[in-house]
Order: C-alpha cells, then sequence, then structure tokens
C-alpha cells in the first residue's frame, strides 16, 4: 500500500526546467527557442524558479481553442481548478502544488485545489467537484493514465478545457483534453550519462540503480543512459542494474550488496536522489571517500545538490516540478484562441561541481 | 376418508464413517399432513439422517423415495428444490440483506421489464410474514431482528419454496415462550396444508404438544416407531437412553463403591439460581465435600451448561456460586480456579487437552505460575510434580515429553485430570469422564473419582451413562428444559426413578416439579 | 495402485518432510553459503558478512516479534508501519536527545500494540484485521507526524546505526541479544507456555484458567516494541527518517522469515532458532541474486519457491 503511495511521486516527476525568466513566459508563446533553453545556467532570483519548454519538433500537433470546441475567455477573469493525485509528503508534490498556488495567485486567477490522497475515485470525484463549484479551466496531475472517461465527459459537456501535468491519460489530445505538459524522461537518462561520462572519463564499469519495476520513468530513464552510453563511450560498461524501488534504504542496501561483490565499480547512476543518496550511505559506511564512486542522480533535491556540494555526488539531473508559470502560459495562450502544442516538452536543468554551491538555492 | 399420501420413505438407510456405524437400516416414512417426531440421544444418528435427507451425505445403503420416486440428492440445493426444506438451529439466512430479500432470494418478484420489484416484494413479505406473528419493516436487514424472528422468517421462506416436507432441527431451542407458541400454530398451519413436519427435539412437552407419529433412534437404528400418543413419556425416556424398565439390574456393572460418608458438614460447593439466556432458568445446588452428585437429565437439558457456568466458563445472568463459604467473584475461569473448582469438560479433544504440547506440559499447565518464581519455570519443580501424577493416575506415555494429541483417549482424560489435581481442587465438575475411552480406562477413571470424593472432594458427575450416573453418585440432581425437576436421594438413586423424573412422569413423588418451557 | 504407492511412500516421505520441518532451513542457509563461496566473487570476507548481517537484522528483530504472535496463531500486519511510526517519532523528539526520543518511540509502538492486542483479545477482531487496520493506520500517523524524508544527523544516533564493539556492529549485537532472549522467555517462562499453549488450543488454555487476554495483549505489545526497535535501527543506519518507504511490505519479509523457520501458522509452537536462519535464508538467498546482478523479478520468484517449500514442509504437521 504504501508502495502505491511512492511510486506514483516518481512516476509522476516530470522535468522541468527552472530558470527561464518570468518575461519570456509572458511573451505569448510556450514554446520557447531552442537555443535559449539549451544551456540554461541563469540564476533564478525568484524563490519558485519557473520552467520552460523544448522547442516542439517540426510537425508536432498543435491545439487552438476553435479545434477543440471550447469558448475563449479572458483568464484572469477566469476559475481554475487543479486536481493534485497525491498529498504534499515529499519535495516535489509540495512544490508542484506551491507553485501553482503561486503563479495563479500572481497572474490574480481564482484557483481551486484539491487532493486526492493517492486514491484514483477520490481524484475522480474531487475533478467532478471542481466543475461543479464552477471550474472554467483545468489543470490535472493525474494519479492514473486510465479510467479519466467519466471526467472528460462531464469536462466536455461544460467545455471546460483541461491540461494535465506530469503523466498523461490515455486519451485523445485536442478533443478530450488541450495539452500534456511533462519531462523527457529518455533525455533525463542521456544527459545523466554524459554526466557519467565526464565524471569517470568514460571507462570502466557502472551500475545503474533502477527505479521500482513497472514503471515507465524507469524505463525510459534507463533507455536513455544506456543509449548515450553505447554511443558515446563503448568503454563503459554497465554491469550491475538492481532495483532500488525509489527508496533511499534500498538504495543503501543494493549499494552495500554492489561494492562488496564488484569492489572496482566506477560509477552509479541511481535514477532517482533518495536512491543515489542511499548509494552515499552505503559508501560512507563502508569507509569509502567522496569520489571514490562517482553517482550520478536524476532529481534535483536539495540533499543531492548538497551531495554535490559535498563531493559525493558528481551530478544531479533535474526535474523541477514547478508547473504552474507554464501550465498558466498554456492556458493563457489557448483561451485567447491562439495555438498551444499538444505535447509541451519541458527542458531540464542539470547542477555539477560547477554550479552546485551557486543554483542549491533552486533546488527544491 | 382416504388415508394421506406418503410423501417421503426412507427403506434401510445406512451410512458408515471411518470406526462408526452412524446409521443401520433404518427406515422412514412420512405422510402429508404429519408431524413427526425424530428423537435420541447423543450419536443416536438423528443428524446423520437429516443429512442423509437433505443430500449432505450420500447413503452406503437404503433407499429414500420422495412423493413416489426414488431419488438421490446431490446438494441441500437439490432436495430443497425438490421440496425438502430445513430449518436449522442456525438460521441459514443472509444477516446483511433485508428480510424481503432473504425471503423472495432466488426467486424474486419482476416486473415486465425484467426489474426487481422492489415494492411488490416488500408488500408480499409483509403479507406472508404477518401470518407468523413477525411484524416488522421487511426493508430492514434481517440480522437486526431477533433469533425467533430470523428463524421464522426462515420458516416462511422454507414454505413459501413449495415446500412437501419440512425439517426442523430443534427450533425451539433459542425461542422465547411466545415465539414457540407462534412456531407451533405455524406447524399446526403446515399440517393443516398437508405438509409432512420433521420434527427433532429434547423437550418433551414441545414433541407430545404438535406431533403425531415418532421414530426412535439409538446407537444408529431404529428402536421404536408409531403413534406418539400410544407411548407415554416414561416409555419414550425409556426406549431413548434403552434402559427397559422390567430389566433387571446387575449390580456392579461400574467400579463405583458406591455410597460415600459425606461429612455431612457445610457444603464446599452452593450454586443457586444460575440463569443462563436460553439455556439455564435458575439452577441450584450443592455439593458437600466428600459428596459426589450426578446430574441426571437429556441430552440438551442443561448439564453441560450448569458444569460450564459453575466454572466461570460460560457467563451468567444472574445466580452465584459459593466455595466453601466463599462467594465467588468475577465469575470467570481464572477467578473460579483460584477458588479450587476444576472442570473437566464433555469436549476432552477441543477444549481439554492442548494436543500439541507434551504430556508434561499439559500436566503443568494450570499449576505453572505456582511451579513458577518471578515467571521463570522451575523444571525440577515441573518434573517432580509430572512425575508424582503420571505415577498415581498410572499415565501411559512413551515419556513425558510425548505429544498429548498422540496418546489414546483414557490417557489423555488422565493428563485432564492430573492438570486439575495438581491445581488440589476443593470441587471436581466432570462433564462426560467416560466418554470415549476404552474399557479399561473407564473403569480406571471410575475408581479415581471414588478415591477422590474419599478424599474429601466435591464431585460433580455428568454422565450419560445411567449405570455410571446411578452407581457413582451418591444424589443425583435432574435437569430438565434449563431447570431443575427433582432431586434423588438415598434409596431413590435408582435408574426407574431417574427416567420417570426425566420424563416428569408425576407418580415420581417427593420429586418437586419445576415448570418451565422456555 | 494407488494402494501400493499409498503403502511404501507416507513413511520415506514423512521422514523426508520432518527432517526438512526441522533442518531444512538450515540446510538451506549452508547450500547458500557453500555455492556462494564457490561462485561468487570476494564473498568470502569478513566485510560480506558484516554487510549481510547489518542488512538482515532489522528483519530478525521484526521476525521475533512476529514468531510470538503467529506461535499465538495470529498475525501482525503492522510491524512495517510501526517502524516508520518508529522512525517519524525518532526524528521528531531526537532534538531532546536520543534516549528521550526512544522512550517516546517504545510510548507510541506500546500504544499500537496494545491496540492490537486490545482487538485482538478483548474486542474479539481477527488479528489479521485488527493489526490490518493499525497498519493503514499507523502509517498514515506516521505520515502526519513526518510527512516527508528527512536526514538526521545525530551523532549518538549515527553511532547506534554504524558503530561497533570489537568489530562486532551495534545492530548485530542487538539483533543476537534480543533473539536470545525472546527464546528464553518461550523456553524457560511460565508466559512462553502460556502463549504455547493459547495458540495450540484457546479453548483449552481458558478452561484451563489461563490469562488469555493478558497473554495475547502483551504478545502484540511486544512485537510492536520490537518492530520500534528495529524501526530506530534502520534509521540509525540510514541515518534519516523515511517514514514513507521504511519498513514497506516488512510484515510479509517478518512472516516469510517465520513460516521458513519452521513455525507453523496454526500456532501452538514458536521455532526462534528457525525463525533467525529463516531471515538469514532470505537475506543470502536475496544477496546472491543481487551480487549475480539478476533481474529482481527473480528475487520474488526465488522467495516464492522458498516459501512454498516451507509450507509444505510444514504441511506434515497439520496433521498431528
Amino acid at each position: 500500500m504504501q508502495r502505491t503511495t511512492h511510486r506514483p511521486r516518481l512516476l509522476t516527476r516530470p522535468g522541468v526546467v527552472a530558470l527561464a525568466a518570468a518575461v519570456v513566459l509572458t511573451a505569448g508563446a510556450c514554446a520557447k527557442s531552442e537555443d535559449d533553453a539549451s544551456k540554461d545556467t541563469k540564476p533564478s532570483a525568484a524563490a519558485g524558479a519557473e520552467q520552460k519548454a523544448v522547442a516542439p519538433k517540426p510537425g508536432s500537433k498543435s491545439c487552438t481553442i476553435d479545434a477543440y470546441g471550447a469558448e475563449k475567455l479572458d483568464l484572469t477573469k477566469a476559475t481554475v481548478g487543479f486536481s493534485q493525485s497525491e498529498k504534499e509528503a515529499n519535495p516535489f508534490r509540495i512544490a508542484e502544488t506551491q507553485s501553482i498556488k503561486d503563479e495563479a495567485k500572481k497572474r490574480g486567477v481564482k484557483l481551486l485545489t484539491a487532493n486526492a490522497q493517492s486514491q484514483f475515485s477520490k481524484q475522480i470525484s474531487d475533478v467532478q467537484d471542481l466543475l461543479a463549484k464552477g471550474a472554467d479551466l483545468l489543470v490535472i496531475a493525474p494519479l492514473n493514465s486510465d479510467g479519466w472517461d467519466p471526467v472528460l465527459q462531464a469536462a466536455a459537456a461544460k467545455k471546460v478545457p483541461i491540461v494535465t501535468i506530469d503523466r498523461k491519460i490515455n486519451a485523445t489530445a485536442c478533443k478530450d483534453y488541450v495539452s500534456f505538459i511533462a519531462s523527457d524522461f529518455v533525455e533525463q537518462g542521456k544527459r545523466a550519462a554524459d554526466q557519467m561520462i565526464e565524471a569517470t572519463g568514460g571507462k570502466g564499469e557502472v551500475a545503474i540503480l533502477l527505479g521500482a519495476a513497472g514503471n515507465n520513468v524507469t524505463t525510459e530513464r534507463t533507455k536513455g543512459f544506456k543509449e548515450r552510453i553505447a554511443e558515446k563511450a563503448p568503454d563503459l560498461k554497465v554491469v550491475f542494474e538492481q532495483t532500488g524501488d525509489f527508496a533511499r534504504e534500498k538504495g543503501q542496501q543494493v549499494t552495500e550488496q554492489l561494492i562488496q561483490s564488484k569492489p572496482g565499480i566506477k560509477g552509479i547512476y541511481a535514477e532517482n536522489d533518495e536512491m543515489g543518496l542511499g548509494a552515499v550511505a552505503a559508501l560512507k559506511g563502508a569507509g569509502k571517500k567522496a569520489g571514490d564512486v562517482k553517482i550520478v542522480t536524476v532529481d534535483g533535491t536539495r540533499n543531492a545538490v548538497q551531495g554535490i556540494v559535498d563531493g559525493w555526488i558528481s551530478g544531479v539531473i533535474e526535474s523541477n516540478p514547478r508547473f504552474g508559470p507554464l501550465a498558466f502560459q498554456t492556458l493563457d495562450t489557448f483561451t485567447k484562441g491562439e495555438a498551444v502544442p499538444q505535447d509541451v516538452i519541458i527542458q531540464d536543468s542539470a547542477y555539477a561541481a560547477d554550479n552546485a554551491k551557486a543554483e542549491i538555492g533552486k533546488a527544491y | 376418508m382416504a388415508p394421506p399420501a406418503e410423501v417421503l420413505a426412507v427403506r434401510g438407510l445406512s451410512k458408515s464413517f471411518p470406526g462408526v456405524r452412524a446409521l443401520d437400516d433404518v427406515d422412514l416414512t412420512l405422510h402429508a399432513g404429519e408431524v413427526h417426531a425424530l428423537i435420541g440421544e447423543n450419536g443416536a444418528g438423528k443428524s446423520t439422517l437429516i443429512k442423509l435427507l437433505t443430500g449432505v451425505y450420500r447413503p452406503d445403503a437404503g433407499e429414500i423415495t420422495f412423493q413416489g420416486h426414488a431419488v438421490s440428492f446431490g446438494t441441500p440445493l437439490e432436495a430443497q428444490k425438490a421440496g425438502i426444506s430445513t430449518i436449522y438451529q442456525e438460521v441459514n439466512l443472509i444477516p446483511l440483506l433485508s428480510v424481503a430479500r432473504n425471503l423472495f432470494l432466488g426467486r424474486e418478484p419482476r416486473n415486465r421489464f425484467g426489474v426487481l420489484d422492489l415494492a411488490r416484494m416488500n408488500r408480499e413479505a409483509e403479507d406472508t410474514l404477518r401470518g407468523y406473528g413477525v411484524q416488522v419493516d421487511v426493508r430492514r436487514p434481517l440480522r437486526t431482528l431477533g433469533v425467533g424472528a430470523q428463524q421464522m422468517v426462515g420458516l416462511a421462506r422454507a414454505v413459501a419454496t413449495d415446500a412437501r416436507v419440512v425439517i426442523m432441527d430443534e427450533p425451539t431451542s433459542s425461542l422465547e415462550p411466545r415465539e414457540v407458541e407462534t412456531l407451533f400454530s405455524v406447524i399446526r398451519r403446515l399440517r393443516d396444508a398437508g405438509i409432512a413436519v420433521v420434527y427433532v427435539s429434547h423437550r418433551l412437552d414441545e414433541l407430545y404438544a404438535v406431533c403425531s407419529t415418532v421414530t426412535v433412534l439409538r446407537d444408529g437404528r431404529r428402536v421404536h416407531h408409531g403413534s406418539l400418543a400410544d407411548l407415554d413419556r416414561l416409555a419414550l425416556v425409556s426406549t431413548m437412553l434403552g434402559r427397559d424398565l422390567g430389566e433387571v439390574r446387575e449390580e456392579g456393572l461400574t467400579k463405583f463403591t458406591g455410597d460415600h460418608q459425606s461429612a455431612g458438614s457445610e457444603p464446599v460447593l452452593d450454586a443457586a439460581d444460575l440463569t443462563v439466556p436460553h439455556k439455564l432458568h435458575g439452577v441450584s445446588l450443592s455439593i458437600r465435600p466428600g459428596e459426589v452428585v450426578g446430574l441426571g437429565g437429556l441430552l440438551g437439558s442443561g448439564r453441560t451448561e450448569t458444569a460450564k457456568a459453575i466454572s466461570g466458563a460460560l457467563p451468567v445472568r444472574s445466580g452465584r456460586v459459593t466455595v466453601a463459604g466463599v462467594p465467588l467473584r468475577g465469575g470467570s475461569a481464572p477467578a473460579a480456579i483460584r477458588a479450587g473448582i476444576s472442570l473437566l469438560p464433555e469436549d476432552r479433544k477441543s477444549e481439554g487437552i492442548v494436543p500439541g504440547l507434551s504430556v508434561r506440559e499439559n500436566i503443568a499447565l494450570a499449576v505453572l505460575p505456582r511451579l513458577s518464581r518471578f515467571g521463570l519455570v522451575s523444571e525440577a519443580r515441573v518434573d517432580s510434580v509430572v512425575d508424582t501424577f503420571m505415577k498415581r493416575l498410572r499415565i501411559k506415555a512413551s515419556s513425558p515429553h510425548q505429544k498429548v494429541g498422540e496418546l489414546s483417549g483414557g490417557n489423555q482424560q488422565k493428563v485432564l485430570l492430573a492438570r486439575w489435581l495438581a491445581m488440589n481442587p476443593k470441587v471436581l465438575l466432570l462433564d462426560e469422564p467416560t466418554r470415549g475411552i476404552d474399557v479399561g480406562a473407564k473403569a480406571e477413571v471410575q475408581k479415581l473419582v471414588d478415591e477422590l470424593a474419599a478424599d474429601g472432594l466435591g464431585v460433580l458427575l455428568i454422565s450419560s451413562d445411567l449405570e455410571e450416573l446411578i452407581e457413582g453418585s451418591d444424589r443425583v440432581v435432574v435437569l430438565k428444559d434449563g431447570a431443575v425437576v427433582g432431586e434423588l436421594t438415598g434409596d431413590d438413586v435408582t435408574e426407574e426413578r431417574l427416567m420417570r423424573t426425566i420424563a416428569g412422569d408425576t407418580l415420581a413423588e417427593p420429586v418437586k416439579e419445576v415448570t418451565s418451557d422456555g | 495402485m494407488a494402494e501400493a504407492t499409498l503403502r511404501t511412500a507416507p513413511l520415506d516421505k514423512t521422514r523426508v518432510l520432518q527432517w526438512l520441518q526441522t533442518y531444512g532451513v538450515y540446510a538451506g542457509v549452508a547450500v547458500l553459503l557453500v555455492v556462494n563461496i564457490v561462485i561468487t566473487p570476494h564473498f568470502l570476507s569478513a566485510e560480506n558478512f558484516r554487510t549481510q548481517a547489518v542488512q538482515v537484522a532489522p528483519v530478525i528483530i521484526v521476525a521475533l516479534g512476529m514468531a510470538l504472535v503467529i506461535g499465538t496463531e495470529g498475525v501482525d500486519l503492522s510491524v512495517g508501519a510501526v517502524m516508520a511510526l518508529a522512525a517519524s517519532v525518532t526524528a521528531l523528539y531526537l532534538g531532546y536527545g536520543l534516549l528521550p526520543a526512544l522512550l517516546v518511540v517504545a510510548l507510541f509502538a506500546a500504544a499500537v500494540g496494545l491496540a492490537n492486542g486490545a482487538l485482538v483479545a478483548l474486542v474479539g477482531v481477527q488479528p489479521i484485521v485488527a493489526t490490518l487496520a493499525l497498519m493503514v493506520g499507523g502509517r498514515g500517523i506516521a505520515l502526519v507526524l513526518l510527512p516527508q524524508l528527512e536526514d538526521l544527523r545525530n551523532p549518538a544516533l549515527a553511532s547506534l546505526g554504524s558503530g561497533d564493539i570489537l568489530g562486532i556492529p551495534y545492530l548485530i549485537l542487538i539483533a543476537t541479544v534480543l533473539a536470545l532472549l525472546v527464546a528464553f522467555v518461550v523456553r524457560r517462562t511460565t508466559f512462553g507456555r502460556q502463549l504455547l499453549a493459547i495458540g495450540d488450543s484457546r479453548p483449552a488454555a481458558q478452561l484451563a484458567g489461563l490469562p488469555v487476554r493478558r497473554v495475547l495483549i502483551i504478545v502484540y505489545t511486544v512485537c510492536a516494541l520490537l518492530a520500534s526497535v528495529a524501526g530506530v535501527l534502520a534509521t540509525a543506519r540510514l541515518q534519516a527518517s523515511d517514514p514513507t518507504s521504511l519498513g514497506n511490505l516488512m510484515e510479509l519479509s517478518a512472516i516469510t522469515a517465520v513460516v521458513v523457520g519452521g513455525t507453523p501458522l496454526t500456532g501452538g509452537r514458536v521455532n526462534i532458532a528457525g525463525t533467525v536462519a529463516g531471515a538469514v535464508l532470505i537475506q543470502l538467498l536475496t544477496a546472491t541474486l543481487i551480487k549475480h546482478d539478476l533481474p529482481p523479478s527473480w528475487t520474488q520468484i526465488a522467495q516464492a519457491i522458498v516459501i512454498v517449500a516451507a509450507v509444505y514442509a510444514a504441511r506434515g504437521r497439520g496433521k498431528r
């Protein structure tokens, strides 16, 4: 049971890049130029660093209000409903909800929120409640991908546009919902591989601490990592892949076994920060020194970034949970009658030894 | 007028279980409109017969003819569909569904769209139940009804399913007197409607009130059948118990020596006015030191319940127990044991022995705290106690470490006796101490009871074995329907007196008759 | 044909089963040790054994309590939740120092154990249902007290988690002492004997005047206390309190260790040495598969096979 509350939090971890200036967002388009997003190390003054999107691929589909069949409205006078999937019991969820609230406040939009406490049936009734309470627009962080028909029908009947964040629902874009905003987990894996190659010099044996089995975040972060290794550093061998269930204790236990049986391991790629921190605890317990084994993780929590500062972790690929600006920007553009992409992929940032100390304030 | 049609005929029915011939060549005939009493003591074969009739078991031999056709039911459902309904003591309905749903389960009225017609169902259910003296909101869940009302619903359901034969297994055991009256009127109505009723009960009053014919089973055989009116109560009891009145008694069949010299002192146990709802109605008895008091009565008369109530194992609604002049407080088993009351339960295997533990652990079980210091067991003291009693009671086991579950019944019984004797009790309550144990062990246990009484213990003896009861007891208190109906003392402690008292035969003189029908 | 096999097979089969029941778990541990020494590089090292022992220590401690509960023919599903609760409470009260924090943890655990015991012994709720309630509720309370993982920087706690005496980590010492203590209680005290009698035949124990309710309440309380010890130790080792995932599925690991160790689920028998060996067996099995980098699903399948084998071996015991 605890499993289920734990898993979704990671399932839903979107890649979100902090740092795009608010100015850029309000400029109107939610798609930003690529160069703008690719190397993004601008320190953010704002506590809630905004995210920005990767430019849509040529030919990727977009959606307009006419195609969707809703009516134009003024976002500042509208009521937005936000349905969160899990209780705010981990950094990601806390930051995600806070970001939505902050952005609504900033824009002066009336926001209704609900939290499904990891119960899908509750989320369905939550959304129906939001509709009944007069939400004109919906932002949903879905707990499941399936089972949304009743809600979609109810929303369609009221012509309420829906934007889903961090996890997709199985339905037709621009018909059942407008857009889906999330990270590219494969890309996160690739960038983690880049960091690993840099840290290890592209040679030696590395291990992967997998996320929970049967989870798309796990499979995609693994796929990206392996592809990039194969392509750029064929001398780097993945010799160990075991699940740490996205949990620190499990990461610690698996790493203890790993360093016993493969003392020569050079790097560990942990598919989330918690397992990476577990690996750090295991290395400390075994009397290793910081930097003996290179660790690269994905998430961008404060603890992990601190780990870089302390020298135990080599790199962290961030998944920014601050969806507020991008979600509201998408809704704003859409309700004005302009086209928005159906899939908004967020550009992820990264922390390494060179920027960790300076940007730790950005970590969530 | 033509004789009523034969509804059900059973010929030569037999059924064996490993080691037991539960039913042996039994015949039974039921006619339309007949209320037939089926009686017998424990193990006589009543429930086996019922289970064969209702498809729970398959007969080894014999045939069942139902409404002129040979039948063989594979499941109770088949029997029920064919028209044989059974009302068990425990109501076999669905407690969470509404009364009406239960009544119409499987044959709910539907409207023309094929949808459940709730309004009609509730209306009809109310009408039906009113005929059974049950006036309730039929939309309530069944479990909110009293047991009696639930039983009526079960009965109404059984009748409504076009039953031709209705079997009632101790239907009144949990009913109030008023409900019993309603039940009787329903039975009479069934009878008038041409339905055959098989009525199983140990309450003689009830049998004579509603039944016209009777079949008596004993040890798996039919020992009597015919009109109930032709069989007076005394004859009925003696037939059931298998003791012919004229039979010359052989003395000394048991190992009991007979009378004990009770010290004539104050009673070591005094139980007054014990009342347990539906089971005991103000039972009082007392035992003096060195006295063996027998508790007589038929199955279901409240003997076991009396012993359990005294020993605190059965919560009483009212009444009090005094041990050697000190009132027992708490009414719990540990309190009674501390006061010196020990109960050898009727169901040795499930309530007596702890089968997975050794002989040693079983003997030491109750006395363990006394052999311990600061919660630590003194193995040496346990060994000495165990050794003493294994020798004294001649318990045969490969070693004290053998599992009790592996011993013979007689040795298990001795282990239980040892467990209690180690506690140095004042009163021993023995519920069927010799049932199911071999002859040799039986004699040993009987002899032991004598010795213990001679040592000054007060003993309460419950036994279905009349010889054992008569010869072993100095006095016999007779129970019927949960109340004391008489007491036999001195020369009156005979089988004949006992049976007369059980039968409620008023000729049994100095017996103080207590009426109670609940 | 059936006749013939029945005549000859039972003797041998019974004997084999009997042997498996008593020694199967030790044989399993021995086999895994030998196999690993042969095929696993760097297996035969003090460091490795230390790792395995440290990892298995919390499981053993929880399984000890579970064995007692199962001995009464019950089960306690709330142990994982109690571990999480212990982690939360440790984090909350560590500011007052380690000892005060441990005392508060014990209070919380005792409260959960008492609630379990009261539901089972006084209200008469089935153990699986009663402890299921606390399994859900306990984890909920843990998350209310501490909604997310918190790093703990307390030197005393850190040394509890990673310190040692003469090279033997505290975790291993504590687990050993607790195992000996529980074994002693089962074998040598009135409480232990009464527990077994209650588990074997509750009606008989009741009629024999045993303090059935008291024993049951104590057993569930002890089980919760042991689980909280495991929770504190796991937290100390991690140097972080993680109520969101600590103790997840621990109830299943503990039940597995107990059953594999030869304690029947039908109650009336408690095998402490077997329980410890059962936990070690599962630990070695997991370690073997991880060290050889076999897919995690294999670990689950292997565990399932061990459980089925253990239950099969225990089958004969039911028909005593």
